[in-house]
């Protein structure tokens, strides 16, 4: 399976059977990295479904997915590879007597060393090589799906060791040389933009910006989530969602948590968003509680006035604003 | 199409947009893959591979119509004359004799329902100086500009009289109503069409606007001889900066190894000696400072001080801890606004919470409100930085709460554009200086970008 989507309507089409809605601008950047072979740096918000994304490609396309979180003091030795000492030395105490039978025929201590040098790989092998993700991902035999999640948060040092990886997909271990991918995985970048990635890893990215979601594919997502939500309740909540999105909050509530809310809505089998429901269930919503006041308050208040639509002098209006 | 991408790409780097070499072989291979018979996959492909921050997203959506047009041009209402009856026709003559010459030719015109031609567009474009303009900002500038050349609100207001004049000369009313709303579909189309004309001009301007002046020249020259065009080329500089002097602290911060040994790391480290220690690890304790600043964003101060905290939020990685304040009559804590990940806006959105009055800045009374209120955000281990010209307006200095202060913190340095030659007048630089650890004279973007190397390493 080394060609995995074969256009931007088979990326939509694949990743909608793994419950992911992916808008035109999601396929075609998806499409585009995998046909340049290039790492896809998804950043938006919060729980927009930027790890979801990853994932789904990785079910749709039925490659393994290797996952690598990010955090501040990620280090190689957490993220690429490590040398088991203590299997190591395991294997020479149990192997004492095989290597007392090679080398205790030698005439000289130098022919005993020459004869311990030729087995040295046996010690320096892939067999005491413990992988972790990102050397996991290259060494694979089959291809997979790297998702590197949260890059933001960890050090920009590690970013830096980062590029060898995803430029050329190889890395170098000082005891067993280059190690160069078989396949090339495909990788996801995600960020949340906390703070700014260096411009040399944006370079070897393509770069998706992934926003809050409208209406329309909001309401399609919790359908296609929670279907057990009746429609009509489904409609409102997405609509309430979408307004509290536009008000000033501290944080707004991502498409994670409206589904939350929508299985909360299912689970206690509200029927209608009345003030009651609202109030049991808002926190579900939003977790901050200046933002559950503030929340609260706006639902007491009274609708705003729709404004009158102003009448257009005859011949519209020029000001070109 | 490869000469318009590449206008593209040079709009985009005029507009204040990072595109590299690579980035750019690397659009014309994802438009090779794509094709460009999809618009909507064309534009993809080449935001995918241009853009590379969600800031730089609304630039792009703009320029890339003006390069890439729909291809359509705009609708327009099409000839009112078509439909009408030879009666009709007669009358509206007759009611158009009544205008002057040339206000009767453009009305005319407009009733046809034709589109300006390419001359005609690059005549009224010269007329209103649309080849100087390189800034999209200009674009509904320049669209109303070339508007009134066409006398656009004597025209519509004839057009108003017209129809009066043709409702009494019996003309039925359904008949003047659909008279009306072509000329409007007219209009509006033709304004369109100019507005487009204005964008793709200004876009193809800003693809062949010279690289700017100099860096270094301007890195050199004082604050308060810097134009505001200046200014914006220098906040551009200041991140460049920043990421230059983050790797160099990074590196010697940690250089500074001598935290205590860590039990977990010297046993993994020696496994390999057979569990005997030969490498002793020691925790990696890095030196981050805390910082204190306290900034003047007075008239005189602002860009300094916007500088200055640009700086401090570009290299927030690099500290512990980060206080930021700012004053000019009073002390207002401004860490809040530092939170998110877009260093211009929060300044801005400080900037514009605090306007500058004139001569009311006391320092004085801003250290009382710190006295009250934030002195617990001092302790050791903090840098205080003060930016400012110590320039009171005769205020009283509140020497005793500044020699508080900078006794709490274990270090105090101020960030003083003026040299000390010319602390005098109101200045109550003499005073303060004293108090504190450190004076530095910062009176251009080198100068400050030292002093910040000088306080995060120091």
């Amino acid at each position: 399976m080394t060609n995995m989507f074969n256009s931007t309507d088979s990326v939509k089409t694949s990743l909608g059977s793994q419950k992911y809605i992916a808008s035109d601008e999601i396929s075609t950047i998806v499409y585009l990295c995998q046909k340049l072979g290039k790492p896809l740096l998804a950043e938006g918000p919060a729980g927009v479904g930027k790890t979801e994304l990853a994932k789904a490609i990785a079910s749709a396309t039925g490659r393994e997915l290797i996952r690598l979180q990010c955090y501040e003091g990620l280090d190689e030795s957490k993220a690429l590879y490590e040398w088991e000492y203590s299997k190591q030395l395991l294997y020479t105490q149990l192997l004492r007597d095989k290597l007392n039978d090679t080398l205790g025929k030698a005439e000289s201590l130098a022919e005993a060393a020459d004869k311990l040098a030729k087995e040295e790989d046996v010690f320096f092998s892939n067999r005491f090589l413990l992988q972790r993700p990102l050397l996991k991902a290259i060494l694979s035999d089959k291809p997979t799906v790297l998702l590197i999640d949260e890059i933001d948060r960890a050090d920009a040092e590690f970013e830096a060791f980062l590029l060898e990886i995803l430029s050329d997909f190889q890395v170098s271990v000082p005891e067993l040389g280059t190690l160069t991918a078989i396949h090339k995985p495909f990788v996801v970048l995600t960020s949340n933009n906390t703070r700014e990635l260096s411009e040399a890893l944006k370079r070897r990215c393509l770069y998706l910006f992934i926003d809050y979601p409208n209406l329309q594919e909001e309401l399609a997502v919790v359908r296609l989530k929670v279907p057990d939500l009746n429609p009509k309740l489904a409609q409102q909540a997405v609509e309430f969602v979408q307004k509290l999105r536009k008000a000033d909050m501290r944080k707004s509530p991502s498409i994670s948590e409206t589904l939350d809310w929508a299985n909360a809505l299912v689970a206690l089998n509200a029927s209608n968003l009345d003030k009651n429901v609202l109030e049991d269930t808002l926190s579900v919503l939003l977790k901050h509680e200046a933002d559950l006041q503030k929340a609260k308050r706006q639902l007491n208040a009274p609708p705003p006035q729709q404004p009158k639509p102003r009448n257009n002098d005859e011949f519209g209006r020029f000001s070109g604003n | 199409m490869e000469s318009r991408i590449l206008q593209l790409i040079a709009a985009l780097r005029a507009s204040g947009v990072r595109v590299s070499l690579a980035e750019s072989a690397e659009a014309f291979s994802a438009v090779d893959l794509m094709g460009i018979q999809d618009r909507e996959h064309f534009r993809l492909s080449l935001r995918a591979t241009l853009i590379k921050d969600a800031k730089d997203l609304p630039t792009f959506e703009k320029l890339f119509p003006l390069f890439f047009g729909s291809g359509q041009p705009p609708m327009m209402g099409g000839n009112p004359m078509d439909d009408l009856t030879p009666e009709e026709i007669q009358m509206l003559a007759e009611a158009l004799k009544q205008f002057a010459g040339q206000l009767r030719q453009r009305m005319e015109r407009l009733m046809n329902g034709e589109q300006l031609s390419r001359a005609e567009l690059e005549a009224l474009g010269q007329l209103v100086g649309l080849n100087q303009a390189d800034n999209l900002n200009y674009q509904n500038w320049m669209t109303q500009r070339m508007m009134r050349a066409m006398a656009f609100p004597e025209v519509q207001k004839a057009m108003k009289e017209l129809m009066e004049q043709l409702a009494q000369m019996g003309m039925s009313r359904e008949r003047i109503q659909q008279i009306r709303e072509m000329i409007r579909q007219n209009m509006q189309g033709m304004q369109e069409q100019m507005g487009q004309f204005a964008g793709e001009r200004i876009a193809e301007n800003l693809s062949e606007k010279p690289r700017g002046e100099n860096i270094d020249n301007l890195m050199n020259r004082p604050f308060e001889a810097l134009s505001d065009a200046d200014k914006q080329l220098l906040q551009h500089e200041v991140k460049k900066l920043a990421a230059v002097l983050r790797t160099r602290i990074a590196l010697r911060q940690k250089r500074a190894k001598n935290g205590q040994m860590d039990a977990k790391a010297t046993i993994r480290a020696n496994l390999k000696y057979h569990g005997m220690p030969m490498e002793i690890k020691h925790r990696n304790r890095i030196h981050k400072p805390k910082i204190v600043v306290i900034c003047d964003v007075s008239t005189s101060m602002r860009f300094c001080s916007e500088l200055m905290l640009s700086f401090l939020f570009a290299l927030q990685g690099q500290v512990r801890k980060t206080h930021a304040f700012a004053f000019i009559d009073h002390l207002e804590s401004i860490s809040e606004d530092f939170s998110g990940s877009n260093a211009d806006e929060a300044i801005q959105s400080v900037l514009w919470r605090m306007p500058s009055g004139h001569y009311n800045t006391d320092l004085g009374y801003a250290l009382n409100n710190f006295n009250d209120d934030y002195m617990d955000t001092l302790n050791s281990g903090t840098t205080l930085i003060i930016v400012g010209d110590g320039r009171n307006n005769y205020n009283d200095p509140r020497l005793d709460i500044f020699s508080h202060m900078s006794r709490r913190a274990t270090r105090t340095i101020w960030l003083n554009p003026e040299p000390p030659l010319m602390w005098n007048g109101d200045s109550d630089m003499p005073k303060y200086a004293p108090l504190c650890s450190n004076v530095l004279k910062v009176s251009n973007l080198r100068e400050l970008a030292d002093a910040v190397d000088d306080l995060m390493t120091g």
